[in-house]
């Protein structure tokens, strides 16, 4: 008994051992460039080039998942640019080949669909709506050496991921002081409460750059209450936060919890308080949920489907005449760009040579191209193009157009 | 003493009578629901992981009954009015299908697993509960996440005031003289705004911009003086639909506990859960007993769900049973699993534990509160609150 | 075994593991993904078999163990990365070494409250360390909240991920052979008669914890470099019930059955990709047809006493009895427009077969496909004995 044992130990010991030696002496001596393989240098890599009489272009959306809503139009948005320039006849005589991956809303999934999306030959990625999974899409496309054009994501350090990381909406570093500037200049707040989810990345960085401007410009952030998304009731942080005296309240999270959070708000007894967000309120179910008390509160939006531009115009139709309706939420207006952005960068790129490299080339050299949500330039800029934001108002009738503001009047950011 | 300042530093003890009630009132789902967690293990000894879908299924039945009572998706006519009749049809729908489907289920999946090991229907039950939240995911509308209207409850604007120190009545009238001051202040402002000729306050001219500062300025004095006025006195607010929530749940819980005690069906289950196969030697018919257990214990998910879903105004999606469910298993544990007053006993802690986390602050960390509380609780007492630790024999 | 036998297959098992990089350099980057993706799910399946079908303690939390080593090395490698002097491969030893060793106090934490608990309630406690963990790691500044964090340096390399995988295996599976595995057997089947062997009961169940737990962790540091960044999200409960499929679906206790069972239903999502969208009517009619086919052979499993072969033949029977009532009605609900119109993406089915598979499986196997089988020779063999004894 105790000699089997001593044995089994043994081996076992043994076999860890050799594992180990084998490992380390591999390291040594011909497994090197295993080793230096770990972290790969993204500039090696290539990228795809545009073979055949096709362009292939790869979309990641999600299809399905918590994000369903911004998926499908991102999806539809894209759809409408692919094929106009299609029936045009296609760049240069090339028409553009548009393959659509589903993340199923989640990063990890948005990832392995880059991946497949590249292996397949894609030249560019565009996606996603949400930074979360847009972070793991940048990180496989900086690796591969392809460019990627993401619709939504507006946490700010996404495009720190690689030179080739572009994005057509405006960032959060936007995103917060527009609604604080908005809020202490304009509504006159000066106590202001935070409510923050927690869960979503999204909504814990769009409470960061709103307090750190609100606080600069004099006003007082008096609380900050958290949740997770998929809680139902309220009244805790309500109550606390009552006690609190707000004058307003932000709140940064994801439409599914804004409305039911303000109509519990207005039981718990908070009055004359005005409500405020960014645009993950953007949808048509924040009225149904958030009831007669959402009325009268003002989020910061990428673009309004009543603006009189004529891209707006001419975009609106052409959605409708391909798709019988209107686009529900931004982000159809956000793809579709992102897509014309790319369009008018092929057309840029010289014609025996379509490939990431030469198309991340013109897309930094994009300047002044007209998009549905204002004029987008990555020339001098980066992957961050600088966007309008506008404040809508939500009411009886769904979202009205209040004021624009451009990077311009935030000389201090 | 520091530690507790830090710790405790922006506590307001005036909130804690408030806070309390508003952990009762959450409390209250999770007892509806965990006494169904209770009920199947009691008789069964098995954790029933669908039980927070069943929940789930009648927040939808409640979703569909209220588009068939005229409360569809699309816009309302403003002259659909709702009453409590309406709250009826939906809850006895919601408690009527979840009492089927808990009962299907336990015929198709938990039936056949009586002679396995525990832990075999244990995974059945996962498995369910999956199925049941991705399979409905498919025909079910989720996404984008539907709320029920608020238009169906008849009561949503009122809230019921519960004095229990008078409030201040200088500041009363402070408070409507700033009503007042406001209401005047926003009517000048209305008329700055049309004598300007422009679509909205955003684009005054200076002069204008000035109405609108003292408009503002106002607006956060009656904010304050009415803040202040509330908080002069003590008094428990409490939302109608919550305490409707309330108030059900306490009447079901009576009328099951009454079932449970006094009625030949009752005596039955107890006696199963006390020893199956002896209740059954005793002429008890196990298997219906069994299929009866189900049909009550998810008829309360079914209560619970419509309430949540009715008067909490949250939008569904397949997924919204797995956290109250979880939660209430928890809870179930907590007060002694297989205790019908143990389950609503550890309901309510729960809410108020749940609660109170958030009134001192630490809201991001209301989530673990409950597991912690659970290991804690199966740590030091492993029977539960009400429950007695069993010794196994061989 | 003699140890030439021994000292050969370790060798081949390395070997493999380098042919199999090799060969994986011949394939695209997303394939490759894939192979490394499943090498780790590799070694989660069969670490969560040793707590779960080996010592038959029910957690349903492994990915937590999972996060815990995950964030443990990224972390550290953020944070420390070129500070202590070492680079490439031994920093990367160093991470899983640490990534494990957290996981294992993790597991070491969760593994004593199941001295006390046992079946279902240890389930829930795992289910609820899980959750702690999460929010835990989602309010920490340093480790991203719930974005998540960047991990560098990047360390991508097809080999390491399965030799740990095989390391894995090994451990468990000479655990096994030893006298030290068989208190493990014995506390899975009977904790108390077990305990009154002499079998200290006590030490066993975390042995298991510890060890399940510290793969787990290594599992998480190869994640967090591989992938290069990490997040809240690839950690949530959701893994932890494909990590106990994968389990279940091999045969609770095979150590074989979980590694074909990772690889497998690894694999199958990432097929249902390409798979043409379903339509509502075939759907239903699958559904319906796959709950009929599992009943008959139930009845089949429990009724029939007669001879293998025809116990096999009514099997088969049924199973096409199945299928061909799945068509049938596949074809009638299609009658139906409004099914018929409904398509759904093959790929959002992913779940929906999970779920299905645990169900069916329990209801005609609950001991998994191969039940406490392992791949071997001599089980081979024994198979073979038994299917002349039979014609014979």
């Amino acid at each position: 008994m105790s000699n089997l044992n001593r044995r089994s130990f043994l081996s076992l010991a043994l076999g860890a051992l050799l594992a180990g030696g084998l490992v380390v002496g591999c390291n040594s001596g011909g497994g090197t460039d295993n080793a230096n393989k770990g972290p790969e240098a993204p500039a090696g890599a290539e990228g795809n080039k545009a073979t055949g009489d096709t362009i292939k272009v790869g979309l990641v959306a999600s299809l399905n998942g918590d994000l369903r809503p911004w998926g499908l139009d991102s999806d539809k948005g894209v759809k409408v640019a692919v094929d106009e320039i299609n029936k045009a006849g296609g760049i240069n005589g090339k028409k553009i080949e548009l393959m659509v991956e589903d993340s199923n809303s989640s990063p990890e999934q948005g990832k392995s669909a880059t991946e497949k999306l590249i292996s397949q030959g894609a030249v560019v990625v565009l996606g996603e709506v949400a930074s979360g999974i847009t972070a793991q899409m940048a990180n496989a496309c900086t690796e591969k050496g392809v460019p990627i054009v993401a619709i939504g994501a507006t946490r700010d350090d996404i495009t720190d991921i690689g030179p080739n990381v572009f994005r057509v909406c405006y960032q959060d570093r936007l995103q917060g002081p527009v609604m604080a500037k908005f809020a202490f200049d304009e509504l006159g707040l000066r106590n202001v409460a935070l409510m923050t989810d927690k869960k979503q990345p999204y909504s814990t960085g769009l409470s960061g750059s709103f307090r750190a401007y609100f606080e600069k410009m004099g006003g007082k952030i008096i609380d900050e209450q958290f949740y997770e998304s998929g809680q139902t009731q309220f009244n805790a942080q309500l109550t606390n936060l009552k006690a609190k005296n707000p004058d307003g309240i932000f709140l940064s999270g994801y439409f599914n919890e804004v409305g039911p959070i303000v109509k519990q708000a207005d039981q718990v007894g908070l009055k004359n308080v005005k409500y405020m967000g960014g645009d993950g309120w953007d949808s048509k179910e924040i009225l149904a949920t958030g009831g007669k008390a959402i009325e009268g509160s003002f989020f910061c939006n990428h673009y309004n489907d009543k603006e009189d531009r004529p891209e707006v115009k001419s975009f609106l139709e052409k959605f409708q005449a391909m798709h019988g309706g209107l686009p529900g939420t931004t982000m159809g207006a956000l793809a579709f760009d992102a897509a014309a952005v790319v369009i008018d960068a092929l057309k840029r790129c010289p014609s025996d040579d379509v490939s990431s490299k030469t198309l991340a080339a013109a897309l930094h050299e994009t300047d002044g191209f007209r998009g549905v949500s204002g004029d987008i330039t990555f020339k001098g800029h980066g992957g961050n193009p600088p966007k309008r934001a506008l404040v809508v108002e939500l009411t009886k009738d769904g979202q009205v157009f209040r004021k624009a503001y451009e990077v311009t009047d935030f000389p201090d950011l | 003493m520091d530690l507790t300042h830090s710790l405790l530093g922006a506590v307001d003890f005036g909130l804690l009578p408030q806070q309390v009630v508003n952990g009762i009132l959450l409390g209250s789902i999770y007892a509806l629901i965990a006494l169904g967690y209770t009920m199947v293990y009691g008789v069964l000894r098995l954790i029933n992981f669908a039980h927070g879908e069943v929940f789930m299924l009648g927040a939808y039945v409640s979703l569909f009954v209220a588009w068939g009572l005229g409360f569809g998706p699309g816009p309302v006519s403003p002259d659909q009015t709702s009453n409590w009749v309406n709250l009826v049809i939906m809850l006895v729908a919601s408690m009527g299908v979840c009492a089927a489907v808990g009962m299907f289920i336990e015929f198709f999946a938990y039936r056949p697993m009586r002679n396995q090991p525990r832990i075999a229907s244990l995974i059945t039950a996962i498995g369910v509960s999956l199925l049941l939240q991705y399979a409905g995911a498919l025909f079910l509308p989720n996404s984008p996440p539907v709320p029920i209207r608020e238009e169906v409850n008849p009561y949503r604007a009122n809230v019921l005031d519960v004095p229990l120190k008078p409030k201040s009545a200088d500041l009363l009238a402070q408070t409507k003289q700033a009503q007042v001051a406001l209401d005047e202040a926003e009517r000048t402002l209305k008329d700055t705004v049309a004598a300007e000729g422009i679509k909205s306050e955003f684009d005054l001219s200076p002069e204008g911009k000035k109405v609108r500062d003292a408009r503002n300025a106002a607006r956060t004095k009656a904010t304050v003086t009415q803040n202040a006025y509330d908080q002069s006195g003590l008094s428990l607010r409490i939302p109608y639909g919550q305490l409707i929530m309330f108030l059900t749940s306490i009447g079901l819980m009576l009328i099951l506990r009454h079932v449970v005690m006094n009625t030949a069906p009752g005596r039955a289950m107890r006696a199963v859960s006390l020893d199956y196969d002896s209740a059954s030697l005793m002429g008890v018919n196990v298997g219906r007993i069994i299929t009866l257990t189900f049909a009550i214990g998810s008829a309360l998910a079914g209560a619970g769900a419509m309430m949540n879903a009715t008067f909490l105004g949250t939008p569904l999606t397949t997924f919204f049973g797995m956290q109250p469910g979880v939660k209430a298993f928890v809870a179930a544990v907590l007060g002694g699993i297989g205790n019908i007053p143990g389950a609503v006993l550890g309901g309510l802690l729960m809410g108020i534990a749940e609660t109170l986390v958030v009134w001192v602050g630490y809201g991001d960390y209301k989530d673990a509160i409950a597991f912690v509380i659970l290991i804690l609780v199966l740590l030091f007492r492993p029977g539960g609150l009400l429950g007695s630790a069993k010794v196994e024999k061989v | 075994m003699y140890w030439p036998v021994r000292l050969a297959s370790i060798l081949a098992a390395v070997g493999g593991c380098f042919l199999l990089d090799a060969l994986a350099r011949g394939v695209d980057d997303y394939a490759r993904r894939l192979i490394v993706l499943a090498g780790i799910w590799v070694i989660l399946s069969v670490s969560l078999n040793l707590i779960n079908g080996i010592t038959g303690q029910f957690s349903i939390g492994h990915a937590a163990f999972w996060q815990v080593g995950a964030y443990t090395a990224g972390y550290l490698s953020v944070t420390f990365h070129g500070k202590w002097g070492i680079d490439g491969l031994p920093w990367m030893i160093l991470m899983m070494a640490l990534g494990a060793l957290m996981a294992a106090v993790a597991g070491l934490i969760v593994g004593l409250p199941s001295l006390r608990l046992r079946g279902d309630y240890l389930a829930i406690v795992t289910l609820g360390f899980g959750e702690i963990i999460r929010i835990v790691v989602q309010n920490q500044k340093p480790l991203g909240e719930a974005y998540g964090m960047n991990v560098q340096p990047k360390f991508q390399t097809v080999w390491l991920v399965w030799l740990m995988a095989i390391v894995c295996i090994a451990v468990c599976r000479n655990l096994l052979r030893t006298a030290h595995g068989l208190p493990f057997l014995a506390v899975r089947e009977d904790e108390v008669a077990a305990g009154a062997m002499g079998v200290n009961v006590t030490q066993v169940k975390v042995t298991a914890f510890l060890i399940g737990s510290a793969f787990a962790g290594v599992a998480g540091a190869l994640l967090a470099h591989y992938e290069g960044f990490i997040s809240p999200q690839m950690f949530k409960m959701e893994q932890s019930f494909i990590i106990l499929t994968m389990v279940v679906l091999g045969g609770t206790g095979s150590i074989t059955g979980a590694t074909i069972a990772a690889v497998a239903l690894f694999y199958l999502p990432e097929r249902l990709r390409d798979a043409p969208p379903v339509t509502g009517a075939a759907l239903l009619g699958g559904l319906i047809g796959t709950i009929v086919a599992v009943v008959l052979v139930k009845r089949t499993v429990d009724r029939f006493h007669g001879p293998k072969i025809g116990a096999a033949t009514r099997y088969i029977g049924s199973v096409v009895a199945g299928i061909v009532l799945s068509l049938a009605l596949g074809a009638g609900f299609g009658m139906i427009p409004k099914l018929a119109s409904q398509s759904f993406e093959a790929e959002k089915l992913r779940m929906v077969i999970f779920a299905g598979v645990l169900i069916i499986l329990m209801l005609i196997r609950p001991q998994g496909i191969l039940g406490t089988n392992e791949f071997s020779l001599d089980w081979v063999k024994s198979l073979l004995r038994k299917r002349k004894a039979v014609e014979a």
